[in-house]
């Protein structure tokens, strides 16, 4: 067994039996760190895969968290039902905003992406079609029933949040060794030589967006089954932001780089709660020096510039 | 027709303080091809110092000319010395390091002026003293226009023009233009690249500050975290005017800023910044720079 297996093996059997020795403070923010660690992952594919600067991540989540949210409080759904649309919807809704930038060099496509995130929560704000319940969000959402059973208790959804990464890094690490994982590391290592050995990058880069938000969008779904309800804060830039920041600050395309950021940005700002005032502060600087002292991330990929599909073969 | 015209002040007023900001923002771009994020913190802190110097030095002495201009002295060459400092600390050691790297950096930085402005004034609203400026109000046929409205008109204009003179016709403008252009052969010509991005940082921080300034006395109530927005909607005007280009930033910014009058005006405020980039959205699909174009060959 390779030593990434072991330590990939450690933390699930760590995350594992957490809930056995966390109290239900503790069991909750380690829900939610699951649930951002799947988010962050679908940020990473577009973001650190496909190279596409992409700052409006939180938008798709939001949708399918508030899919879920109003199929279920306003049309009676059950939650199980709703966990198609909660990725379909995403999914078109990127298709369909992105496609028309998706040609945009870096900066501005991160701008327009910030863009796009920001009128999504204006539409949840103004309560466009009566649906989204405004400022305040939606509340009293169900909870998972399967044949009679009710999945409602804090240990329920964190194995619940655990299954969900389980398939995300299963998915994570199938796109490594596919024909689109590879096209993702030659678009983002020199597009115009991708473009000349006949990648279509447009198609790849929207692929990516189209997986990217589906993703999220599941993540989403749990997100508000967790809390039972849903808000246009949690949906706001500077969530994007902080998505955005885990993948850079963990390592780009590393799967432990990744789960590093997801624990950095979120789970260390919660054990510091106590220093309320000046955490962010602290938080700040501490974004400013591992930048300097890791440009890569803490946790960068490690093959360098050969894939690890290829140097497989050459062994 | 009324709505029309007072609409047409007002966003003009903002519009100048949106080219402002944007100026610093499409300067930082032009030599450094970073999004400074932290730069419209900076704006915030601005109005913040402001508030302290003004209610410290003049507190009983009334206003003076002298006084609200020593007011934008003091206040503008303590942001300069904050941005020339963000320079030195926070993207200085990432100028090697991938770009992505020292995006995250300025989004610390921000982080970081954001919370020392809650640390030190509050998280509350803070009020602007409203004696800056005499109230002095003209109503020209129902079209109300204030002095603050004009002395912003009057000195971001002048702001601009003296800008856009020094980038072209001075020899440090050259020089700046150079940087812009091919960092490694001005360095070969002779140019000292680092002390040309500290004094961009100085300028862009120091106009910064004047928009800052003005966004207090304009909108007399002032937040710990109202940089964030403004920074916002001034890069996205520097995007539509064209970045790295200088009269394209002017330009952004008057139109921006007069558009988001007219949504407020005819359609509604609610809806003002999912306009923005609706409008910015529309404005990269047919051009993909910015309306007066990326100025690549002379990018500052």
């Amino acid at each position: 067994m390779s030593k990434t297996n072991m330590i990939a093996l450690g933390f699930l059997v760590i995350m594992g039996v957490f809930p056995f020795f966390a109290d239900s403070a503790w069991l909750a923010v380690g829900t939610t760190f699951l649930v951002f660690s799947v988010v962050a992952f679908s940020q990473d594919i577009i973001l650190g895969r496909a190279g596409a600067f992409h700052m409006g991540h939180a938008a798709f989540f939001g949708i399918g968290a508030y899919t879920t949210a109003i199929l279920n409080t306003h049309f009676g759904w059950p939650i199980l039902a709703t966990w198609a649309p909660a990725v379909i919807l995403p999914m078109t809704v990127a298709l369909i905003t992105i496609s028309p930038i998706i040609h945009l060099r870096g900066d501005y496509l991160l701008v327009a992406t910030i863009g796009i995130n920001i009128i999504f929560i204006q539409v949840l704000e103004n309560d466009l079609f009566g649906l989204t319940g405004g400022p305040n969000g939606i509340f009293g959402i169900d909870v998972v029933r399967v044949f009679g059973f009710e999945f409602f208790e804090q240990t329920h959804m964190y194995y619940m949040a655990f299954i969900l990464l389980g398939i995300t890094l299963f998915i994570m690490k199938s796109l490594d060794g596919s024909k689109f994982g590879r096209a993702m590391f030659y678009i983002n290592k020199d597009d115009v030589a991708a473009q000349s050995m006949g990648i279509n990058i447009r198609y790849y880069k929207m692929y990516a967006f189209a997986i990217g938000a589906g993703i999220a969008g599941a993540a989403g779904s749990m997100f508000s089954v967790q809390y039972s309800a849903v808000s246009p804060e949690a949906f706001n830039v500077l969530q994007s932001i902080m998505f955005f920041t885990i993948v850079l600050v963990g390592g780009s395309a590393s799967l432990p780089g990744v789960l590093i950021g997801t624990f950095v940005m979120f789970v260390l700002p919660e054990i510091f709660r106590e220093f309320e005032t000046a955490r962010y502060l602290v938080f700040g600087l501490a974004m400013i020096l591992t930048m300097i002292l890791r440009p890569r991330g803490i946790w960068p990929v490690k093959f360098g510039n050969i894939p690890a599909f290829l140097k497989k073969d050459v062994k | 027709m009324d709505i029309f015209l007072q609409q047409l002040v007002n966003g003009l007023t903002i519009g100048s303080l949106y080219a402002l900001v944007a100026l610093g923002y499409t300067m930082v771009y032009g030599v450094m091809k970073l999004i400074n994020f932290a730069h419209g913190d900076l704006v915030a802190l601005s109005a913040f110092a402001g508030l302290t110097v003004y209610t410290n030095i003049f507190a009983d002495g009334g206003t003076s000319i002298i006084a609200v201009i020593t007011v934008f002295m003091f206040t503008a060459a303590i942001i300069a010395v904050v941005g020339v400092l963000l320079e030195r600390l926070a993207y200085r050691p990432l100028r090697t390091a991938p770009r992505l790297s020292a995006v995250v950096s300025a989004l610390g930085a921000g982080l970081v002026i954001q919370n020392a402005i809650m640390l030190i004034w509050g998280p509350n609203m803070k009020i602007f003293p409203s004696d800056l400026f005499p109230s002095t109000i003209w109503d020209i046929n129902g079209v109300v226009v204030t002095f603050t409205q004009l002395m912003i008109l009057g000195i971001s204009s002048v702001l601009m023009i003296a800008l856009y003179l020094f980038i072209n016709k001075t020899k440090m403008g050259t020089a700046i233009r150079a940087v812009a252009i091919d960092q490694d052969a001005a360095k070969l010509m002779g140019i000292n690249v680092n002390k040309i991005i500290m004094i961009i940082f100085v300028i862009g921080s120091a106009l910064g500050a004047v928009a800052g300034l003005f966004i207090g006395i304009y909108y007399r109530g002032i937040t710990f975290d109202m940089g964030w927005m403004y920074g916002l909607s001034a890069f996205v005007a520097a995007i539509i005017g064209g970045i790295g280009n200088i009269p394209g930033a002017m330009f952004g910014g008057l139109m921006l800023g007069l558009f988001n009058a007219l949504i407020s005006g005819y359609i509604s405020s609610a809806w003002a910044e999912t306009f923005t980039f609706i409008l910015l959205i529309i404005v990269l699909i047919f051009r993909p720079t910015g309306i007066l174009g990326e100025k690549v060959a002379e990018k500052v």
